[in-house]
């Protein structure tokens, strides 16, 4: 370097910058791009694993259950299906056609044999700092709750992203989603606090218990759970005939 | 020794970060992540791994770039570099180690945050040569490494009577009676094992707090 070269000048500083960024980015849009096929193999796996886990699997898999044998549990007993706004199963098509803005969705039957055991589909919404991603199974009856599960948030920890732990996620097996005195739609919602403290009786079947410090992010699952519940109504009315 | 590859200075420099100038208890830089995944003996090893990689690397890459960085930018080149290596590491757990990645969650990006790195960067590889600026940063990084693993091993044991998930604790204590602590899985366990990992530690070197 020069003896005029001045290492605090504005001109140095914008070019200095600009190496630093494009190097930076460079090198990680590399990195990214190079393990593209692994993270989303690994990602696709872990919404079928999630699906198992949502329908509740009769004979349950290990925690530590092998790529394999997800694959294999999955090719068995779950029928992935395509329906259309007004509840009619789209032929020939799976959840993988589905091109976004379209408005058909997908919905996964959990079979063991012949016998249907549950209905599962993704819900989606937003959270307090993030979008949730998740899964909710009803059971054949189209009225009661199977299982829940979120695989994908960007909560904070210990307080939002409790909707991960089994925890929240079991308070939800069992609950209602439809109303048989008034024979209609009743999402199950998560309450501020405990469901013992606010509901008694038959209401209480509505309800489950909130996470404290988490307002917002159970705000949201009530308002997905609803939102996501409508959007398939007209698919489970037809089961529930 | 004359086979070994690190100089007498050099293993000093590891001793010190480990020992008397341990940045998570002596220092007290990096609790945050110290508490939150350290319930589980493998999510801290991971986390241990990448933050001493983040670090070594980052002193490096700084230490090289030292003369070249104006010093009105200083700290957002070492944050440019210190978050792409993080970004960099977090890639890595995603595509390799999905389980640990989603398990650790946001603490892996907050490696950014932790103050060990930066301080290393700040303090450390502004001023020194590349390969010294690296056996600093390697030995923090082992020095908060070794504390993690620490706290890790007693909450995973005591909490969940598990280690690495393997069963740790006899069938017949818990027939007899005993069950795991509950409080262990919890933050509050972390910080009285801290606490006492601190408090042994300068029982032995017999530093007091000055003035």
């Amino acid at each position: 370097m020069g003896k005029d070269f001045n290492k605090e000048s504005s001109s140095y500083i914008f070019t200095f910058a600009m190496i630093i960024c494009v190097v930076c980015s460079f090198s990680l849009a590399l990195v990214s791009q190079g393990l593209k096929a692994k993270k989303e193999t690994n990602i696709a796996l872990d919404i079928k694993k999630n699906i198992l886990k949502a329908v509740n699997l009769e004979e349950h898999l290990a925690l530590k259950a092998s790529a394999t044998e997800i694959e294999a549990a999955y090719e068995n007993k779950i029928e992935e299906l395509v329906i259309d706004p007004s509840g009619n199963i789209v032929e020939g098509k799976s959840p993988k056609d589905i091109v976004e803005g379209e408005s058909l969705y997908p919905v996964y039957v959990y079979k063991e044999g012949s016998q249907k055991k549950a209905y599962c589909f993704p819900i989606v919404g937003k959270g307090l700092w993030s979008t949730l991603y998740g899964y909710l199974a009803l059971e054949p009856d189209a009225m009661t709750v199977r299982g829940i599960t979120y695989y994908d948030h960007g909560e904070t920890p210990g307080l939002g992203a409790e909707i991960e732990k089994d925890w929240f996620q079991n308070n939800f097996k069992g609950k209602k989603i439809w109303d048989l005195k008034e024979n209609k739609l009743h999402p199950v919602a998560v309450v501020k606090g405990k469901v013992a403290d606010k509901y008694s009786g038959e209401n209480a079947q509505f309800y489950v218990d909130g996470i404290s410090g988490a307002t917002m992010t159970s705000k949201g699952v009530t308002e997905m759970i609803a939102r996501e519940l409508n959007k398939y109504e007209p698919f489970f009315q037809k089961i529930r005939k | 020794m004359a086979t070994t590859i690190l100089s007498k200075k050099e293993r000093k420099q590891i001793k010190d970060a480990l020992w008397d100038n341990n940045p998570v208890t002596f220092q007290i830089l990096g609790i945050c992540s110290a508490l939150a995944v350290t319930v589980q003996l493998k999510t801290a090893l991971v986390m241990a791994i990448s933050l001493t990689f983040v670090v070594s690397m980052s002193n490096v890459v700084i230490s090289i770039l030292r003369n070249k960085i104006p010093s009105k930018i200083r700290i957002i080149v070492q944050l440019s570099v210190i978050s792409s290596l993080v970004i960099l590491a977090d890639q890595f757990l995603k595509a390799y180690m999905y389980d640990v990645s989603k398990q650790l969650s946001v603490f892996v990006g907050l490696i950014i945050t932790n103050c060990i790195v930066m301080g290393r960067a700040e303090a450390y590889a502004m001023a020194n040569p590349p390969w010294k600026s690296f056996i600093d940063g390697l030995g923090n990084g082992l020095g908060y490494s070794s504390v993690l693993i620490l706290v890790a091993t007693a909450r995973e044991i005591l909490g969940s009577g598990t280690l690495l998930g393997f069963p740790v604790v006899p069938q017949f204590l818990y027939d007899i009676g005993y069950v795991n602590c509950g409080m262990m899985v919890l933050a509050p366990g972390a910080f009285f094992l801290l606490g006492i990992i601190i408090w042994v530690q300068r029982a032995i070197s017999g530093y007091t707090e000055s003035n």
